[in-house]
């Protein structure tokens, strides 16, 4: 006599995909506003023509209350020359460009320094502005 | 008589949630990478310890504050400041005399910073930075 065996439905369960998703959004969005800028406030200057930066490693930005940061993060302008020379280690000098993002208001007092910690630290400045209204 | 009425499975299909889920992280990651990144490249000289001071005295010299420009010492007004160091540059040859050395008043706003030093470029010139402290390092 032939015993039947007996089989065991074994799916995964779909319904769980949907909050592991949703914690792994959750996730990627922490980690990308660690690192990104977009909660400082500051102004851009305006400009006619603008182009595309390219390949940038790190970014320095000066907001509205003239403090500097790096990659978002504060730091002293004393400071800055090496952070960058850190980051921007042996990269080759096209893969160099350090995005500057300074309040159109700041003086040059503030802003001075800084262009100069991205020379001594041998980046390629990229001023990001706006486009002027004509 | 009484009609029995089917019962329809109504269960949204869950099979479907996790490729909703999926293309809401990309949604929100391609949100959250949206900055702005447009703007002009500025190829500004390594600065050096011991600046060239011989080669200095050559280059054009702009000093720039909240209301004027100064080219070698002659105030100039902004329309004509951009054809007169273009004339000026034009007549040096080699690159490294086509070095424009700046330098900026403590209180003068990036927004015309970045004008002068676009204006400066356009005429061909390098732009160089001579801060504060270098300045006052030269009076001595």
């Amino acid at each position: 006599m032939k015993i039947p065996k007996r089989s065991f439905e074994a799916s995964v369960p779909s319904m769980a995909m949907g909050d592991i998703a949703f914690l792994l959004l959750i996730f990627f969005v922490i980690l990308a506003r660690a690192q990104d800028d977009s909660h400082l406030r500051w102004e851009p200057a305006a400009e006619e023509e603008l182009k595309q930066a390219k390949n940038y490693k790190a970014s320095v930005v000066i907001d509205v209350d003239s403090k500097s940061y790096l990659n978002g993060r504060p730091i002293a302008q004393g400071q800055l020359a090496g952070a960058l020379t850190d980051i921007l280690g042996n990269a080759e000098q096209k893969k160099r460009t350090v995005l500057l993002k300074v309040h159109k208001d700041a003086t040059a007092i503030h802003f001075e320094p800084v262009i100069e910690a991205v020379s001594k630290a041998g980046g390629e400045i990229h001023h990001v502005l706006e486009k002027q209204r004509k | 008589m009484k009609l029995r009425r089917n019962k329809l499975l109504v269960e949204p299909p869950a099979g479907a949630s996790s490729d909703i889920a999926f293309i809401l992280i990309v949604f929100f990651l391609v949100c959250a990478s949206v900055q702005p990144e447009q703007g002009r490249p500025q190829e500004i000289p390594k600065s050096e310890e011991e600046p060239d001071k011989k080669n200095q005295s050559q280059n054009p010299e702009v000093e720039l504050t909240r209301t004027a420009v100064i080219l070698n010492g002659d105030p100039v007004p902004n329309k004509t400041f951009a054809p007169r160091l273009a004339s000026l540059l034009a007549r040096k040859e080699r690159q490294e005399d086509k070095v424009v050395v700046l330098k900026s008043r403590k209180d003068v706003p990036y927004e015309r910073w970045i004008n002068v030093t676009g204006l400066i470029e356009q005429a061909g010139g390098v732009v160089t930075l001579q801060l504060e402290e270098e300045q006052a390092h030269i009076v001595n």
